[in-house]
């Protein structure tokens, strides 16, 4: 007998070895995809050998089957929401790719529910060990599921709340949520009395204060500096400033301490108004920094000073193509404060001519670290 | 009767082939032309890995044997021969204790070894040179910063042969300019990788004057076998005349030569990859390489001292001929320095590799070097290409590139 599952995946690859000749025919040949499609009709096939092989994992032997399956469950809603989702997922297409993924979501989870009511209607004659085999099955999965949801919407709302008040408070009020969470949850716990209507009645309350919060956050905007950062947008051509002048949100704000998945090959330092930097692996003060060609190598920048000081880099001068003028190239760090750091990535094709040699300085400050490249 | 000889002699047998075998696996183990040998250590850090090798390995042959041979007995002791099935039972804690508790003394000395030893391979704070390594396919470049110490007043760049001074304490500070690579000199440490954008540091330190070989030891695509290196360890007095020559100016070959009329080639065909730093164009301006542009590494040897290297591409081929090879590579530890120095004369060239490189470079070697498949690289080559250069720019390339000493 072929099981109802081993045919699930006999129809999977017979679908995927379809899609696989169509792409074959009709994309292209020579491409991963019609490769993912043969693979996929192949491990479809070997599930499916797989299941039909262990009668679909069923311990029940071919006449209980028969029996288990001539009962008929309670009808099940879940056809319905696949069909939603399916639904989802072709509005989806058309419109916003939000109701797609939407609905891609109501797909799977809804297909799960499905395929598990199914199976559990199948497993016995008995209905009520029917609903307890498919809340055994499906606790497994709805638990996290349900969980890992409301986790994003408490993070969503409440990071909505904590961008919308004042860098000082947000602590506070992460805080003070905090503890009270922790009471009411010593207060259940120590407390079997209050379990039961009580919890929900706190949960859905906590619930709907946070979304109520979260929503008005939301909609009265960020705090006021997150807002100016945004606007006043530093990478904007029109807004190079590698001189002394100072800006009006943004330097200020970053909070210039740095982490970095490369590593840095030098640290510049600005102390007591003197440049001076380290090396990796260099036991001494180094007053060169060499750097490999065309290689993206960072430097870092750490500003010991009270004034705030920026890193600049000096690479020479260039004719501008279109105009023919000679310019000076060379870029520069944001300004940082005290103890704070900027991180300069450079990759430098060609090597300095004789008469103008590659550095680093800091405007404000005495001293150059000249950069090298051979 | 018969029947029991044959079984002795099948057995006698058996026992003959294993011992064979083992003997060769022994033999094996003492070749004598191993210059990649872990267990032959030729300085300070290969010495450090070479005496946890000399703690760990004993230990864990002593293991081995004690229960593989308990396997064994044990399979011949409980064999079923239809004898009763002994009574069962399940646990015995003071031997699970035993058994819990040996393993936990080994691997404590174990560990207290190999972390003494990690520790003070990772110790940088006595350095006394440093050098950058990139590594990129499928060859390695050196360069060393200015350091005065060390008599390197100027930058110096070099490809493929490392050369360093002996005992000194000299730190790697690798990285890469595309994928994953290794650096690997065996007889002087073990492996670092190289990558992108991250900077490591490995120490290396020769005892005595030498060439150590190694190679790229992560796999970094077509000719991953073919990235090799060399480390030089030269007596501090040849280390500083090999700085003085790696610092020395360009000197133009002289007008109306074989090799000035090869310099015109280079700066058509070559330049646009290799830097030879000091080379000027026709009108005067100085030449530089934009291998950005060309080599998806966007790097390219520099051959500003090429002939001072004895080994290219990689130190895949020879750029000494076979007499004049085995004059270096087997001299004493005296005497190497000063036949390494002398360079490639016009006299020792091994001029059939160098020639067929120029005339067909991936045929050499294997690279992504095929103008009609460089989508994947933006257009750029991995590798040098093949240039369709004549038999006469060939003859003028060689005569050029032996001035660049
Ligand atoms: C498109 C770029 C490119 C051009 C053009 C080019 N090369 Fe190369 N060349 C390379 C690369 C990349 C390597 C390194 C190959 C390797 O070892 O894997 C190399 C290696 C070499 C080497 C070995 C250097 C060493 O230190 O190992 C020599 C010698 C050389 N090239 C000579 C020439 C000459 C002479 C020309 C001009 C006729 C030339 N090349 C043109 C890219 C180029
Ligand atoms: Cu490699």
């Amino acid at each position: 007998m072929i099981t109802p599952g081993s045919k699930y995946f006999f129809g999977l690859t017979g679908l995927s070895l379809i899609a696989a000749i169509l792409y074959m025919v009709l994309v292209n040949p020579n491409d991963l995809g019609a490769v993912a499609l043969f693979g996929l009709a192949t491990s479809g096939a070997l599930i499916g050998v797989m299941a039909l092989f262990t009668r679909d994992g069923d311990v029940y032997t071919d006449e209980e089957a028969v029996a288990a399956n001539a009962v008929a469950g309670p009808p099940s809603f879940w056809p319905i929401v696949f069909a939603l989702g399916a639904a989802l997922v072709l509005t989806g297409l058309a419109t916003v790719s939000v109701v797609f993924i939407l609905g891609i979501a109501v797909l799977i989870g809804g297909g799960v529910e499905w395929t598990i009511h199914n199976w559990a209607d199948g497993a016995s004659s008995d209905r009520e060990f029917n609903e307890f085999a498919r809340a055994r099955a499906i606790s497994a999965i709805e638990y996290p599921g349900l969980a890992a949801v409301g986790l994003g919407v408490i993070a969503f709302f409440f990071s909505r709340v904590v961008l919308a008040v004042s860098k000082e408070s947000g602590p506070i009020i992460f805080i003070a949520v905090a503890a009270v969470i922790f009471t009411i949850g010593v207060l259940i716990a120590s407390k079997p009395f209050m379990k039961g209507a009580v919890t929900v009645v706190v949960a859905v309350f906590a619930v709907v204060a946070l979304a109520g919060a979260g929503t008005f956050a939301a909609l009265s905007g960020e705090r006021h500096e997150l807002a100016a950062a945004a606007e006043e947008d530093h990478y904007d051509a029109s807004h190079r400033e590698c001189g002394g002048e100072e800006s009006k949100h943004y330097d200020h704000l970053a909070n210039n301490t740095v982490s970095l998945r490369s590593a840095v090959t030098a640290t510049i330092f600005v102390k007591d108004g003197k440049v001076y930097a380290e090396a990796i692996g260099m036991t001494k003060k180094v007053d060169t920094i060499t750097i490999p060609r065309s290689n993206a190598t960072s430097v870092m920048f750490r500003n010991l000073d009270e004034e705030q000081h920026r890193l600049v880099v000096n690479l020479g001068s260039a004719k501008v193509a279109e105009t023919g003028v000679v310019e000076k190239v060379g870029t520069c760090s944001q300004l940082t404060g005290k103890n704070q750091e900027q991180v300069m990535t450079l990759r430098i094709p060609k090597p300095a001519l004789a008469g103008e040699p590659y550095s680093f300085t800091v405007p404000g400050a005495t001293g150059e670290i000249k950069l090298v490249v051979p | 009767m018969d029947s029991v000889n044959n079984v002795k002699s099948s057995s006698h047998r058996i026992r003959n082939s294993i011992a064979t075998i083992i003997g060769f696996v022994v033999l094996a183990g003492c070749a004598t032309n191993a210059p990649q040998d872990t267990w032959q250590p030729k300085g300070d850090n290969a010495q450090i890995i070479n005496n946890l090798q000399w703690i760990v390995f004993p230990m864990a042959g002593v293991v081995g044997v004690l229960v593989l041979g308990f396997y064994a007995y044990t399979i011949y002791k409980y064999n079923d021969r239809g004898q009763p099935i002994p009574s069962q039972s399940h646990g015995k804690p003071i031997v699970e204790i035993i058994l819990t508790i040996i393993p936990a003394l080994i691997l404590t000395v174990v560990g207290v070894f190999t972390f003494r030893g990690i520790f003070e391979l990772a110790n940088t704070e006595d350095t006394e040179m440093v050098i950058n390594v990139t590594g990129q396919q499928w060859w390695w470049e050196y360069d060393y910063p200015a350091q005065d110490e060390q008599g390197i007043t100027q930058p110096i760049i070099s490809s493929g042969q490392l050369v360093i001074p002996v005992g000194t304490k000299v730190l790697l500070r690798e990285t890469s300019r595309d994928v994953i690579h290794s650096y690997w000199i065996p007889a002087l440490n073990g492996k670092k990788d190289a990558v992108p954008g991250r900077i490591n540091l490995l120490r290396l330190q020769a005892d005595k004057p030498g060439i150590f070989a190694g190679q790229c030891t992560e796999f970094c695509g077509l000719s991953h076998a073919n990235m090799r290196m060399e480390a030089i360890a030269l007596s501090q007095e040849d280390f500083a005349k090999w700085v003085a020559n790696q610092q020395k100016a360009y000197t133009a070959p002289a007008t109306g030569s074989l090799a000035k009329e090869g310099e015109s080639v280079f700066l058509n065909q070559c330049i646009r990859c290799h830097q030879v730093n000091g080379l000027k164009k026709a009108d005067g301006t100085p030449a530089l390489a934009a291998p950005d542009e060309n080599v998806y590494s966007g790097a390219a040897p520099n051959l500003s001292h090429l002939m001072s290297r004895i080994t290219f591409a990689g130190a895949k081929f020879d750029l000494l001929n076979k007499s004049c090879r085995s004059d270096v590579w087997d001299a004493s530890s005296e005497t190497i320095g000063g036949k390494y120095l002398a360079g490639v004369s016009e006299s020792c060239l091994n001029a059939t590799h160098l020639r067929a490189w120029l005339r067909n470079a991936p045929a050499m070697k294997p690279m992504y070097a095929d103008p009609a498949k460089l989508a994947s690289s933006g257009g750029k080559y991995r590798g040098m290409p093949n240039l369709g250069l004549t038999e006469t720019d060939i003859d003028k390339l060689v005569a050029y590139l032996l001035t660049l000493k």
